[in-house]
């Protein structure tokens, strides 16, 4: 973080400004000293942000559809587990690929379902690829073979609630999309499975919660009849 | 007769017209003993007559005054702390718990309504119970809800705890109140800024201190949602550890504690009723309600959706989104001292006329930032509106205090409660209107607040006392009205000033000369005269 250093020059220069009173001008000198080096400060932390930002207009419509055949299988009917049940996932490659030549690398995703993103813009597809949020969570990553893979991929922990399809990425050497398949149709209405997430509490939590509550409760109460107590001993004197 | 005691501890015209009430320390020995040398040298710092210190010494930590201010900003600090400590972690928490933007944003709205009630209550537990109390009843009695968000499962439930947890946000008005009983008019602008300033920065400390907590967790070896609900146990128990600090190293008033001092008739108890009654009765009261919501209502709005706004429409990473939600928060610690201390210049040289213009000035500069932050579609741009607009709303809200303490001297602290709810209550409208529906962007919502917070500000003009005047107004030229008495005095009935309750007030009214303008203050009478209660 590139501000604590400036906040402690700041705290010094506002008592110095308060103790010897100074006139109105070099209170407004002190404070645009202030400004100037808060915003010099912010743009330097941002400069590395904003080179990270990739503002490259890479499209998702640009990229090859169908190059990869993915199918997703539950292991169980019905809503899945998350952290317990698994999906067997495989991929290979379909006879109208075109783009073949480029590919390096297989990137597959699990994505939201259009049901899972309603009124959540957090998960909105769209088409500018790095702007995309529709398939945050990475299954595997995998060299392309001509033949076709597989993976057992068990439902991570961290697994949100909702609807999903898997899509897998066929990725260049410069490390750009060129291609996709996905185990559902276009419109994304398909072969989707329900995930349910794990609820994240725990007995111990639980307990701990409770007991921590009730001695801040006790402690108060015991402060305040204390108190009463003894002024009422002060004033029977 | 009541004029026996040589230097007791009040106005030296105590006992001169016999119809002041006869207290019953005058026969309680252990308070003898304190009255045998001068009643002021036991405090480490210059006090008046009000036994409020003088002078604002920062790095002290002299009891009771210095203390007092610690332990108060300390305090609401550590509530802001918990109050959004929920925001940065909104990523994490929304997919545990399936919630949409719609539950966010009513969750949001929720964290900040609960102090509309307790903000108004802790007005007049302050009144009758004592800061003290009230800081700590806010502090111990919201850590349970904080540790409660380990049960949470759904929507419903973490708006339901969000909005118990919002209840200690009341702080806020326990810790002005115990400043401004601490300290002396002439600084209580700088003193309730900084009180205030380093307190609100808890909601910036906050977007920083919980993702490193939760990445701290994560790394022990909790899952994400697991580890945030672990993440809010810190802040819950930082909450319990400051209230015990307050109730052992405390004290209510410059010369004991409340109870102490009511039960040895050094403070008269006063009627619920009554306090209640003359703050609302005041007109500057409801302004200074609806100002205040639309400079610290802004300001939590902006805790709440801040992280977020960058994090979508700039497509920041999480980390780097906090960064800049934090750095909004931060300036607090400068900006609202800042604001404190220009209204308490403003106030030497043009008196009260002088803090209502810097008010006015610093609220609508921070609104017209908050408009551009809106527009900014270029993130650096972006960022400097909204450090701008960051130090206008912030020092708005330090200018403020400097006024607020001299509406009324009887119901400060529910004036103070007021003040505070109007903050969450434009707090809770803001969000209701521009963040909680897909009706405008983020963006426009931004823009359209700031508008809507630039109008509001204009109301300041009508406040108007008739000792010292308003922005547009010169005081009044009447003998009587022109007195800071007169003004103090009109909240006691007849009845009530013939028991000599008012006394306080009197005292209040003398210290408060300060307000009027330089020009005014050179040209006054010989202090004798006014020093006359009016009764006689």
């Amino acid at each position: 973080m590139c501000t604590p250093p400036f906040i402690s020059n700041i705290k010094s220069q506002q008592t110095k400004a308060y103790s010897s009173s100074l006139s109105k001008y070099s209170d407004s000198r002190i404070s645009m000293a202030i400004h100037k080096s808060l915003f010099a400060s912010l743009l330097i932390c941002l400069l590395f942000q904003i080179s990270h930002g990739a503002t490259k207009e890479r499209l998702f419509s640009d990229l090859e559809k169908g190059a990869l055949e993915v199918t997703a299988k539950p292991s169980r009917e019905g809503v899945l587990d998350a952290g317990i049940d698994k999906l067997s996932i495989t991929w290979k490659l379909s006879s109208t690929a075109t783009k073949e030549a480029e590919f390096t690398t297989i990137k597959v995703k699990l994505c939201y379902a259009p049901v899972s993103q309603v009124d959540r813009p957090w998960r909105k597809t769209e088409n500018e690829l790095f702007k995309d949020k529709s398939c945050p969570h990475k299954i595997i990553t995998r060299a392309y073979d001509k033949s076709p893979q597989s993976f057992e991929y068990t439902l991570e922990r961290d697994i949100p609630t909702g609807t999903y399809f898997v899509r897998a990425y066929a990725v260049d050497a410069k490390d750009h999309e060129v291609a996709f398949g996905q185990s559902t149709n276009e419109a994304k209405s398909t072969n989707l499975f329900s995930v349910q997430a794990i609820s994240g509490r725990h007995k111990s939590l639980d307990i701990a919660s409770i007991c921590f509550s009730v001695f801040s409760v006790l402690a108060l109460l015991v402060f305040f009849v204390n108190e009463k107590r003894k002024a009422k001993i002060e004033q029977s004197k | 007769m009541a004029s026996n005691e040589e230097g007791s501890i009040g106005t030296s015209m105590h006992g001169v017209t016999a119809r002041e009430q006869v207290y019953s320390f005058s026969v309680d020995a252990s308070s003898q003993t304190l009255q045998s040398d001068d009643p002021t040298a036991k405090f480490g710092l210059p006090v008046d007559s009000e036994h409020r210190a003088k002078v604002f010494k920062p790095l002290s930590f002299a009891k009771p005054h210095m203390r007092a201010f610690h332990l108060g900003w300390i305090s609401f600090f550590t509530c802001f702390i918990s109050t959004f400590a929920a925001a940065p972690l909104v990523p994490i928490i929304r997919d545990n718990l399936d919630l949409t933007k719609t539950d966010v944003g009513n969750a949001g709205v929720a964290s900040v309504s609960g102090a509309i009630f307790s903000r108004l209550a802790m007005g007049a537990v302050c009144d009758l119970l004592g800061a003290r109390y009230g800081t700590a009843f806010s502090l111990m009695l919201t850590a349970p809800t904080v540790f409660s968000m380990s049960f949470v499962t759904g929507p419903v439930g973490y708006l339901a705890v969000r909005f118990m947890i919002g209840f200690c946000l009341a702080t806020f008005v326990s810790c002005q109140y115990w400043t401004s009983v601490m300290f002396n008019g002439k600084i209580i602008g700088l003193v309730n800024g900084c009180a205030g300033g380093w307190g609100d920065m808890g909601g910036g400390v906050t977007q920083l201190l919980m993702p490193m907590v939760f990445q701290v967790i994560r790394l022990a070896g909790a899952t994400p949602f697991m580890a945030w609900r672990i993440a809010f146990f810190i802040p819950g128990f930082l909450q319990v550890v400051v209230g015990v600090l307050v109730l052992t190293l405390g004290q209510d008033l410059p010369d004991g504690n409340l109870s102490t001092l009511q039960k040895s008739g050094q403070v008269s108890k006063d009627k619920f009723s009554k306090v209640f009654w003359f703050a609302v009765k005041n007109y500057r009261t409801w302004i200074l309600f609806v100002l205040y919501g639309f400079s610290m209502g802004i300001e939590l709005t902006i805790n709440n959706v801040i992280s977020g706004y960058f994090f979508d429409r700039f497509n920041l990473k999480l980390q780097t989104a906090g960064i800049v939600a934090a750095s909004f928060g931060m300036a607090n610690f400068f900006a609202r001292p800042f604001g404190g201390y220009a209204s308490d210049l403003a106030a030497r040289l043009f008196g009260m006329r002088g803090r209502l213009w810097i008010l006015w000035i610093f609220q609508t500069v921070g609104a017209l930032f908050c408009i551009w932050l809106g527009r900014a579609s270029s993130l650096p741009i972006a960022i400097l509106a909204m450090m701008l607009f960051s130090v206008g709303t912030q020092a708005a809200c330090g200018a403020l205090f400097g006024v607020a303490p001299f509406v009324s001297r009887r119901s400060l602290g529910l004036i103070s409660g007021l003040t505070g709810a109007g903050g969450n209550f434009g707090s809770g409208l803001t969000q209701l209107l521009f963040f909680s529906t897909s009706k405008f962007s983020t963006a426009d919502g931004l823009s359209l607040m700031g508008a809507m917070a630039a109008l509001c500000t204009v109301p300041v003009a009508f406040i108007h006392f008739p000792q010292w005047g308003s922005m547009f107004l010169r005081p009044s030229s009447d003998g009587e009205r022109s007195k800071e008495e007169y003004y103090y005095s009109s909240e006691w009935t007849e009845e009530e000033k013939r028991q000599g309750l008012h006394e306080g007030s009197i005292k209040f009214a003398e210290n408060s000369r300060s307000e009027r303008s330089r020009k005014v203050a050179l040209a006054d009478f010989p202090t004798p005269e006014t020093g006359t209660p009016t009764h006689v």
